[in-house]
């Protein structure tokens, strides 16, 4: 029991350690602006997701309204996913 | 070649970039929490297109021999106010809760697939415009939000005899080709939840200690991979059908009639699971903090939302009951039936015992969510093949997505607007626009009920007037005005809070997750220094580190 609660003891005190540790960290780092931090961590901006679904749309229009609009749909699609996948992040 | 020095002091003027400018940011955003926004402004605005088409319904029926519309007009009236709402209002704004929210709650920065999010998002639109879109070709679905092949077959060989005219024009195909691509974005976003929330969470967040809102948001999306494929499929087959010439639904040439019914409803139940456990989750963590309680039975209320969502794929034939089927599928899919109800009640039960107790404050939030237990609980009135294809049935529904979701949604809405704009909305208006929408929906719904149990078929076009259901159809009628005067309530509350509301700050309900650790509005990244979790209410902990709930409870 008393091992146990010892175990218990050291566990819980390491936990805090490592918390402390990693709320340090930030200190530590201060070489480093805080713009150029939430650059850092800040969602990149994209056209290709809003390109590929407007695609998407058209290539479904033209399966109603007409081969040739679908065809460009098509080719449009083809673009986005090849935009999407040579973007630099 | 020329060279140019810049020296001190002069500063250099560059030309914004387009993604800089407003609309920019907004059209190229991969950030989680616009991202949700833009789905929630998107639902709601197709909730008003879907509540405008339930007026016209409830115009056409107010009096016996209604002459509103025209029976084809009425026919896609209906068609697309059910498809509206379940496709374009109740999912986007689910997964618009879920974008905004969940990586907020789980101590992430973004979702796992960012650009896959966005693009979810832009499908969703474009798809909803598209489905929209068919008005104007006069050409908006007809055939109800099921579409039950082979009615939808093209304009012959939907009978058996080979010459019934079915559905000619383009009609059920705007439909198909809609459902097809709003499914591309359900399972884009269902990906990103399921990943996201498995691989990102904080560090100490075990699948023990998630909010309830996260378990079941993470349950429906897996719930939503494994159904969205039935009806893509389903829709392939009836696009193959009407126009490549294969006869996949059509009995007179070797198909089968009830295939599509059977593929629709094992995406048709689960449907309904994907449209409710958000908002149980949503529930879940509004209750406790305005009962200034922790969740009863935590465990309970995470571990019924998974039997839920098994269960939820052994029951679609409860809505074939009339079809003819075998005996043993009759009896084994009405046990499942009532197995699923346990879970369930499981649910209402917690709830119920979280608020006992409590120190209740009734805001708006807390309001609508004790609406939503109430309203629920009228919606598991048991009562099945007698009244098939009656009113009732449409009662039933609606008090499971209106009673339910939408009081869910709203419940949501003005819990986490203050998160999402810093803003509290009005706590008047917000009360008067809940007590008017319960008004407003039993008025509506209930009855419904006896219309059904009296023999009124759904989607009939008008009905004569010596069959007792004047007085029953007019109350509907009146409800659902009410209902509307509701929306303009919180329309008006919307706006002037935005104008001139009371600021928030940045925990206005004193709560008890991550999400309200973070600035109102919070920024792009959410959490400068990621935190560690050490219970189920890490943010309860952090504000009151003497009684933390780590201390003391042992999950």
């Amino acid at each position: 029991m008393v091992a146990l609660y010892q175990r218990t003891v050291l566990e819980k005190s390491k936990i805090v350690t490592e918390e402390q540790e990693q709320r340090k960290q930030p200190s530590n780092q201060r070489k480093i602006s805080k713009e150029a931090m939430e650059y850092a961590i800040d969602p990149k901006r994209s056209y290709w997701p809003f390109a590929l679904a407007i695609a998407l749309f058209i290539t479904l229009l033209g399966v109603i309204v007409h081969p040739v609009i679908f065809w460009i749909g098509v080719a449009l699609i083809a673009a986005a996913i090849i935009g999407w996948g040579l973007e630099r992040r | 070649m020329a060279t140019r020095t810049i020296t001190e002091g002069i500063s250099v003027a560059r030309r914004r970039r387009f993604s800089e400018t407003y609309i920019g940011e907004w059209l190229m955003t991969t950030d989680h929490k616009k991202l949700g926004i833009m789905y929630i402004v998107t639902a709601f605005f197709f909730f008003l297109v879907g509540g405008v088409d339930a007026l016209l319904i409830r115009t056409q029926l107010a009096v016996p021999n209604g002459k509103v519309l025209t029976p084809e007009i009425y026919d896609q009236i209906f068609t697309m106010h059910g498809t509206t709402m379940i496709f374009l209002f109740v999912m986007p704004m689910l997964t618009g809760f879920g974008n905004y929210v969940v990586p907020l709650m789980i101590g992430a920065r973004d979702m796992a697939f960012p650009r896959m999010n966005a693009f979810g998002y832009w499908v969703v639109l474009f798809g909803g415009l598209f489905l929209t879109s068919s008005f104007l070709f006069g050409a908006a679905p007809n055939a109800g939000w099921f579409s039950y092949a082979p009615l939808t077959e093209l304009n012959a060989g939907c009978g058996t005899s080979g010459v019934v005219t079915c559905t000619p024009g383009l009609n059920m195909d705007f439909w198909a080709l809609g459902i097809l691509m709003l499914g591309i974005s359900s399972i884009a976003s269902a990906l990103n939840f399921v990943v996201t929330i498995l691989r990102l969470r904080a560090p100490g967040m075990t699948v023990n200690r998630m909010p309830l809102f996260t378990w079941m948001t993470l349950i429906t999306n897996f719930l939503l991979l494994f159904a969205i494929p039935s009806v893509t499929a389903a829709s392939i087959l009836l696009l193959l059908d009407r126009h490549l010439g294969t006869h996949f639904f059509q009995a007179g040439f070797g198909g089968d009639p009830l295939l599509w019914q059977h593929l629709f409803w094992s995406f048709g139940h689960p449907e309904v699971y994907i449209l409710i456990l958000p908002a149980f989750g949503m529930i879940s963590e509004i209750l406790p903090v305005f009962s200034r309680k922790p969740i009863f039975g935590y465990t309970f209320i995470a571990w019924s939302g998974v039997a839920i969502g098994f269960l939820s794929f052994t029951v679609w034939a409860h809505h074939m009951f009339a079809v003819g089927l075998p005996l043993v599928a009759q009896a084994f899919f009405a046990t499942s039936t009532t197995l699923i109800a346990i879970p369930t009640a499981v649910k209402i039960f917690n709830w119920v015992a979280t608020v006992t107790g409590g120190k209740i404050s009734f805001r708006p939030a807390m309001l609508f969510a004790l609406g939503f237990v109430a309203m629920f609980l009228m919606a598991v009135v048991p009562f099945d093949y007698q009244v098939t294809d009656t009113y009732f049935v449409v009662s039933h529904l609606h008090y499971v997505l209106f009673g339910g979701t939408v009081f869910g949604v709203f419940a949501g809405i003005y819990y986490w607007f203050p998160k999402m704009t810093g803003k509290l909305l009005n706590d008047r208006l917000g009360q008067l626009q809940f007590w008017l929408m319960l008004i407003g929906v039993n008025l509506t719904f209930f009855p419904m009920h006896i219309l059904g149990i009296l023999g009124m078929p759904r989607r009939i076009y008008t009905y004569p007037g010596n069959l007792g259901w004047n007085e029953l159809n007019l109350l509907a009628t009146i409800g659902a005005f009410i209902i509307a005067a509701a929306i303009l309530v919180f329309l008006w509350n919307f706006v002037i809070t935005l104008r001139s509301g009371q600021p928030s700050g940045p925990d206005p309900w004193d709560a008890f997750t991550l999400e309200w650790d973070t600035d109102s509005p919070p920024k792009p990244y959410n959490f400068p220094v990621i935190p560690i979790v050490r219970s189920r209410r890490p943010f309860y902990d952090k504000k009151n580190p003497e009684i933390a709930d780590w201390k003391t409870a042992t999950h």
